[in-house]
């Protein structure tokens, strides 16, 4: 039983898995309590930072305030990225959809001022920059996948008599929604990673960013951990989700995976 | 009395010529099947088409399924005849593409959607689950199925909404002898149900699909009067076998006959040539 944890692709019991996971995560704590890095704060030292942070601070509620806004933003985000992908069908809009994906070489800090002429307040400032960079991110990794669709897949519908709108409709639209749930699910982290930053541009909304940039500024890096953990815990518990809801809506798709 | 003659066209190709990039991959085929009809029997037709691997069969089943233009001429379908479009020849490509995301059930209604309304559609898609054995496994998403599974599957929908032809991409690749069996009695069976129903079958394995052929197309280049292959391969008259008129159709057991295994030793022969 155990010897399969060690074994390349073996397929251990989940009760064996699922206790290693708990001995390793057990284990990674006691290091982190009786052997301390000079430079790391200790787990006590975390643990008092993230009380203090949620009694005194507003924590959850700038997670929430910061959640919200990555939700809506995605949202759009996605919207506006599956429409451009799927406009990809049509030659006219391909130099579009290839414009949108080398957009994610733009540096954010030139977009945020550029985004602060176009629209009036600092949360739509906000909010424009995170879907601008959601968008070329997703239309990147949504182009992908309409790429791997085969001529045989193709050949396929239109042997059934299918139009070529219904082909594309049958073959690329629903036939790969799993696989776009999956590039929105993946870059969902790059609007974390983005949010953090705009949100310590535009102080004003406040946000968990502004916090994390507080915590760095006043060099208080037990918070800047439990911060950082609390991201890590709301990504992964965002992952579990994207998950559930990939399991649930498209059943077929975690068929076809090696286990 | 003969024990079979001859109709109409059922499928018609004239001049076709295919040419990629200037390369000529297909050149000149010009043949047609006809409506060969049995005293008492519903029979079907049932062409085999052989050529070596990369030859240009793949190209050739496109062309007639309507999917790709040829460079020059023209595939005509139905009675009467008319140009192909998409949908009206069925084309079960080699790895049995389905809808992934449907179901066995609304992959064979989407397809019989094509062509019925909703109610018939239903009863149609019905009835092929029943007799392609498949309705056990009506709620089953394709990569749950066996192989045989979705090879049966592949062929029913291509058959509920094409019109009579359909073109089946190496049936008896990668098959164990009884799945072999199992794809032999379907082809049987759906060009026994009609009249009109024509299978043409791609296929590198001789025995087998000579054995329930009726006719045998096979492609390759040919060579000049100095013996040089000319560019782009054809389907010649002297490469266009009427297993019916040679006697060797519809017969239990002809691979034992001696004419046959010389046939099979002919076709290798050829093959070889080319």
């Amino acid at each position: 039983m155990l010897k399969d944890l060690f074994i390349p692709n073996a397929k251990p019991r989940p009760s064996v898995f699922l206790t290693m996971v708990a001995v390793q995560i057990l284990l990674l704590l006691l290091l982190w309590l009786f052997y301390p890095l000079q430079l790391f704060p200790t787990l006590g030292e975390v643990i008092t930072a993230f009380k203090d942070l949620v009694t005194t601070q507003g924590l959850i509620q700038e997670l929430w305030a910061s959640l919200t806004t990555a939700l809506g933003a995605l949202a759009i985000a996605t919207v506006l990225a599956l429409a451009i992908s799927y406009l990809t069908a049509l030659p006219f809009f391909r130099p579009i959809a290839y414009a949108a994906s080398k957009m994610r070489y733009l540096t954010l800090t030139g977009l945020t001022f550029f985004m602060a002429l176009m629209v009036s307040s600092g949360h739509q400032v906000k909010l424009s920059v995170l879907i601008f960079g959601a968008t070329v991110y997703l239309v990147t990794g949504m182009t992908s996948v309409i790429l791997t669709t085969t001529q045989e897949e193709m050949d396929h519908a239109r042997t059934l008599g299918m139009s070529e709108w219904r082909s594309f409709y049958e073959v690329v639209v629903l036939g790969k929604l799993d696989e776009m749930l999956e590039v929105v699910r993946q870059n969902f982290a790059i609007i974390w990673t983005m949010i953090t930053l705009v949100e310590t541009l535009y102080q004003s909304e406040g946000g968990i960013g502004l916090l994390l940039y507080k915590q760095n500024r006043y060099l208080h890096l037990a918070g800047v951990v439990a911060i950082q953990l609390v991201i890590l815990a709301t990504g992964a518990l965002q992952d579990y989700v994207f998950e559930f809801l990939r399991r649930m809506f498209f059943p077929y798709s975690a068929l076809t995976t090696a286990k | 009395m003969a024990d079979h003659i001859y109709k109409e066209p059922v499928l018609t190709l004239r001049d076709i010529s295919m040419q990629f990039g200037g390369e000529v991959i297909l050149r000149d085929i010009s043949l047609n099947v006809l409506n060969v009809v049995r005293p008492g029997v519903n029979q079907g037709q049932v062409v085999g088409f052989y050529g070596r691997s990369g030859i240009g069969k793949s190209v050739l089943c496109r062309i007639i399924a309507g999917l790709l233009p040829p460079t020059t001429g023209t595939v005509l379908v139905a009675d009467p005849q008319r140009p192909v479009c998409p949908g009206d020849v069925g084309f079960v490509q080699q790895r049995y593409p389905l809808f992934n995301h449907r179901t066995l059930l609304d992959n064979l209604l989407v397809a019989a959607g094509r062509k019925h309304l909703p109610a018939e559609a239903k009863a149609r898609a019905e009835d092929f689950l029943t007799r392609f054995d498949l309705a056990p496994h009506r709620r089953k998403y394709p990569t749950m199925l066996s192989g045989g599974q979705r090879q049966r599957a592949a062929i029913a929908q291509q058959l509920l909404c094409s019109e009579h032809l359909i073109i089946l991409d190496e049936p008896f690749s990668g098959l164990d002898i009884a799945m072999i069996d199992e794809v032999k009695k379907i082809i049987m069976e759906v060009t026994t149900s009609d009249e009109l129903n024509t299978v043409v079958i791609v296929s590198h394995d001789l025995a087998t699909t000579t054995a329930i052929s009726d006719t045998l197309w096979l492609l390759g280049p040919e060579r000049d009067a100095a013996g040089q292959c000319i560019a782009g391969a054809t389907i010649s008259k002297k490469h266009q076998y009427n297993l019916a008129e040679m006697g060797l159709a519809w017969q239990h057991g002809i691979q034992a006959r001696p004419e046959f295994v010389q046939l099979i030793e002919h076709l290798k022969e050829e093959i070889r040539k080319t």
